[in-house]
C-alpha cells in the first residue's frame, strides 16, 4: 500500500491536509474541510485505514482540524470506526485530537465521537 | 401602509451581506472569506456565522430546485443569503425553490429541532451521523448543527411562486456575546 500525501486548500475546494506514512503508522488529517463532495475524498482514506489495519498492529491518529462540516464529520466518524475496529482486533490504537480552546462546539463533538465509537481520544487544545 | 414601508426600509438598511444566485465552490469560497474575514469584529462570532452558512448553503447546492450549470460545467443550486446585522445579534437567512413535497419532511425537522433540548439535539445528531452516508451532502445532519451552533431556533417560512413552486425560506439569529 502506498501512503498518502495531499495537500489542503482553502480557496475553493476546502480540503484538509492529509498524511498517512505506513512506514511509521503515523497520521494526520489537518486544516479545514468542507468540500461539498466529501465521499470522493474520504473513501480512499477510510478504505487505507482498514488496509493498513490488515497489515499493523500500531497506529498514532492525530486529527488536527479547525472546521469541518456535517459532511465531512460522518467521514470521520467511518474513520474512527475503524480504528476501533483495528483495536478490538487487538491493535494499539492512538487517537489524538487538537481543537480550539474555546470552541465548545468541537469539544462536545468530539465527547459525542468517543460514545459512538468507545475509542479515547486524547484532547489536546491547539497552543495559541 | 407608512409602517410596512418602515419596516421595509429597516430590514434593508440592516443587511450586511447578501447574494443571489448559484451556490457553486467558488461563489461558497469568496462568501466564506467575507463572513470570516469582514463581518463582525469578534472572531468567535464570524466562526459561527461561517459555520451556519456552510451548513445552508450546501443544502442549497444540493436541494434547491431551481439550478444552473457553473462555468466547470457542474449541476449547482441556485438560492438566496442574507445577513442582518442587528444591535445584539445577526440574523441569517437563505431561501431557495422547492416543491411543497420535498419542503414537507424539512419543515417537520425544523420543527422538531426546535422541540428538543442542547442535550437531546446532540442525540439527535449523533444518531443521524451513523446512518450511512448518502451520495450528496450530510444527510441534512446540517439543520441539527445549525440550531446547535446558533443556540436559537430555526424559523422558516414559504411563499408561493407564480409558477407553482414554493420558495422555502429558513432563518436563525447568532447573538453577538
Amino acid at each position: 500500500m502506498e501512503d498518502i500525501h495531499i495537500s489542503g486548500f482553502k480557496d475553493e475546494y476546502m480540503q484538509p491536509t492529509v498524511d498517512f506514512v505506513e512506514a511509521t503508522g503515523e497520521c494526520c488529517i489537518s486544516g479545514e474541510s468542507f468540500m461539498e463532495e466529501t465521499g470522493v475524498f474520504y473513501s480512499p482514506l477510510v478504505e487505507w485505514v482498514k488496509a493498513y489495519a490488515k497489515r499493523h498492529q500500531k497506529i498514532d491518529f492525530a486529527f488536527s482540524l479547525t472546521y469541518y462540516n456535517t459532511s465531512t464529520s460522518k467521514w470521520l466518524l467511518a474513520i474512527l470506526k475503524e480504528l476501533r475496529e483495528m483495536e478490538k482486533a487487538g491493535g494499539q490504537v492512538a487517537v489524538t485530537w487538537h481543537y480550539t480552546p474555546d470552541d465548545t462546539d468541537m469539544r462536545d463533538d468530539i465527547m459525542d465521537y468517543m460514545v459512538d465509537t468507545g475509542l479515547k481520544i486524547d484532547l489536546v487544545p491547539f497552543s495559541e | 401602509m407608512e409602517s410596512a414601508i418602515t419596516e421595509k426600509r429597516r430590514m434593508v438598511d440592516n443587511i450586511a451581506i447578501s447574494y443571489t444566485g448559484i451556490f457553486d465552490t467558488e461563489i461558497l469560497s469568496v462568501l466564506a472569506k467575507e463572513i470570516e474575514g469582514t463581518l463582525s469584529p469578534d472572531d468567535k462570532v464570524n466562526k459561527k456565522v461561517f459555520k451556519i452558512f456552510i451548513e445552508l448553503a450546501q443544502n442549497i447546492a444540493f436541494y434547491s430546485l431551481e439550478r444552473e450549470t457553473n462555468a466547470e460545467g457542474n449541476d449547482t443550486g441556485v438560492g438566496t443569503m442574507i445577513i442582518r446585522n442587528y444591535s445584539d445579534h445577526y440574523v441569517f437567512s437563505t431561501g431557495n425553490k422547492t416543491t411543497m413535497e420535498n419542503i414537507i419532511p424539512v419543515m417537520e425537522k425544523c420543527d422538531n429541532i426546535n422541540s428538543m433540548s442542547r442535550e437531546k439535539l446532540r442525540e439527535y445528531r449523533r444518531l443521524q451521523r451513523n446512518m450511512p452516508a448518502g451520495e450528496k451532502g450530510g444527510g441534512n445532519i446540517g439543520l441539527i448543527q445549525v440550531a446547535l451552533t446558533a443556540s436559537n431556533p430555526l424559523e422558516y417560512s414559504l411563499i408561493k411562486c407564480p409558477d407553482g413552486a414554493y420558495f422555502y425560506i429558513v432563518s436563525v439569529r447568532i447573538d453577538k456575546e
